[in-house]
């Protein structure tokens, strides 16, 4: 039961981030809500299945990208493990660890998943404008998935 | 919690030796050509970019024929919305292209010397009062030049220049309710006024009692006005009223010989009026 509802909850984090962009896109501008799936995801669940989340949810990412396939599983399995790592030493539920949590990684994934773009394809995937807005917007998107989150693991014992 | 970072590390190898093997390794045709049909359903724009070449490589070539087929349809739907909104302005541009060739041909069959000019704004609150014409006295308009219109393959009385500047002038169309012409009625020549009546009709006055009028009768302007050039049509009477028992005289309704809301040019004849007769004009509304 509890794999079915997480399937349903990683279709849900991937259709609501299609729809977003779709419709809500402020200057092309839109949180990545499946990053901000990731990193709840990494805070809220053990380690194994927190770098797995990572690794789909980043699989989803490459089905719907242009480039490279694979790109974003790498960067978001790595950044649960970071968040890991992190999470032994730091509060991670408090809603100010979350947003510079969010920021942080929010720069280094996009930075990580450009040197991998330079490496693998020879493209220049990032434009200057998301790099400097995007992470803010996931700062303010993370704390409210996380809520979701933990509600759903509170109430249905996924993650 | 040495058993978790273990499983944690296993966990992350496994998982980044299976990412970089898809990225070292190029997917199946079939996979890839799953992969581009998601994200050309749900992105497409994200395709028209320089990537796309990139992109399509290890696609079976009808699933290319598609995606191109799809992209030449968007482009010519764009183009076909540019081509329907152009051929409105050429339609547009043929109709004013005919008027204007009929009006060509109808200026060789005036008489009177003059010019062509667009009339530039017509006032919604003076509809049948006045408009304003794109030429003034820059090009010779003068003051009391009579303005005809065409319509019907004729040429028919609009009004005359009231106001004239430099680049534009103002018309008192013969509708107005300040506005008058003497004319004259049928074949007879009966000499009567007409007179604006601030609407879309003219008004016949002082036509003596006995004169046989006739509704469908046609009106001219007389050689008795000073304004207007003789044998000018002014319109065609639609309604003789009875004469009323406190006048002496019978009048009647006339539909002018040129609908203002459909004018778009007018001829301006040069009147070369004398200022003696220009003074004595002023007189006369």
């Amino acid at each position: 039961m509890s794999i079915i509802l997480e399937l349903i909850l990683y279709l849900a984090a991937g259709s609501f981030y299609w729809w977003w962009t779709q419709n809500l896109t402020f200057f092309g501008l839109a949180p990545n809500f499946i990053f901000a799936a990731a990193l709840c995801a990494a805070i809220l669940a053990g380690p194994v299945k927190a770098v797995a989340w990572g690794f789909f949810l980043g699989l989803y990412a490459d089905m719907l990208g242009v480039s490279m396939f694979g790109g974003y599983a790498l960067t978001y399995s790595l950044m649960a493990y970071a968040v890991y790592v992190v999470k032994r030493h730091f509060d991670m539920d408090s809603f100010f660890s979350q947003l510079v949590a969010a920021l942080s990684l929010s720069w280094l994934c996009m930075l990580f998943y450009q040197l991998l773009s330079l490496v693998f394809s020879r493209i220049n995937p990032t434009g200057l404008k998301i790099f400097l807005a995007e992470p803010f917007l996931n700062a303010l998107a993370v704390p409210v998935v996380f809520q979701v989150f933990y509600w759903l693991k509170r109430r249905t014992g996924i993650l | 919690m040495s058993r978790e970072k273990d499983a944690a590390n296993y966990a992350v190898a496994f998982f980044a030796v299976l990412s970089v093997l898809l990225l070292l390794f190029p997917v199946s045709k079939i996979a890839n050509t799953a992969r581009i049909a998601v994200s050309y359903s749900l992105y497409p724009s994200l395709h028209y970019g320089a990537r796309y070449g990139y992109f399509v490589r290890n696609v079976p070539a009808n699933f290319l024929a598609l995606l191109e087929t799809d992209q030449q349809n968007r482009a010519l739907t764009e183009k076909v919305k540019d081509l329907e909104v152009k051929l409105l302005n050429v339609s547009a541009l043929v109709a004013e292209n005919d008027r204007l060739t009929q009006e060509m041909r109808l200026s060789r069959s005036i008489p009177w010397a003059g010019t062509w000019a667009r009339i530039v704004n017509k006032t919604p609150a003076d509809w049948y009062g006045s408009f304003f014409i794109g030429k003034g006295s820059d090009d010779g308009i003068a003051v009391n030049d009579t303005v005809l219109g065409m319509q019907d393959e004729r040429a028919g009385l609009a009004g005359r220049v009231f106001e004239v500047y430099p680049k534009f002038s103002k018309v008192m169309l013969i509708t107005n309710s300040a506005a008058s012409a003497v004319c004259a009625i049928g074949p007879a020549g009966l000499e009567a006024l007409v007179e604006g009546k601030g609407t879309w009709l003219l008004k016949v006055n002082y036509v003596p009692e006995e004169s046989a009028l006739k509704e469908g009768e046609e009106i001219v302007t007389a050689p008795g006005g000073l304004l207007f050039p003789a044998g000018v049509p002014v319109g065609k009477v639609t309604k003789v009223f009875p004469r009323e028992s406190f006048m002496n005289f019978i009048t009647a309704d006339v539909a002018p010989a040129v609908d203002v809301n459909t004018l778009k040019e007018v001829f301006v004849v040069r009147r070369n009026l004398s200022p003696e007769i220009q003074a004595a004009a002023g007189a006369e509304r």
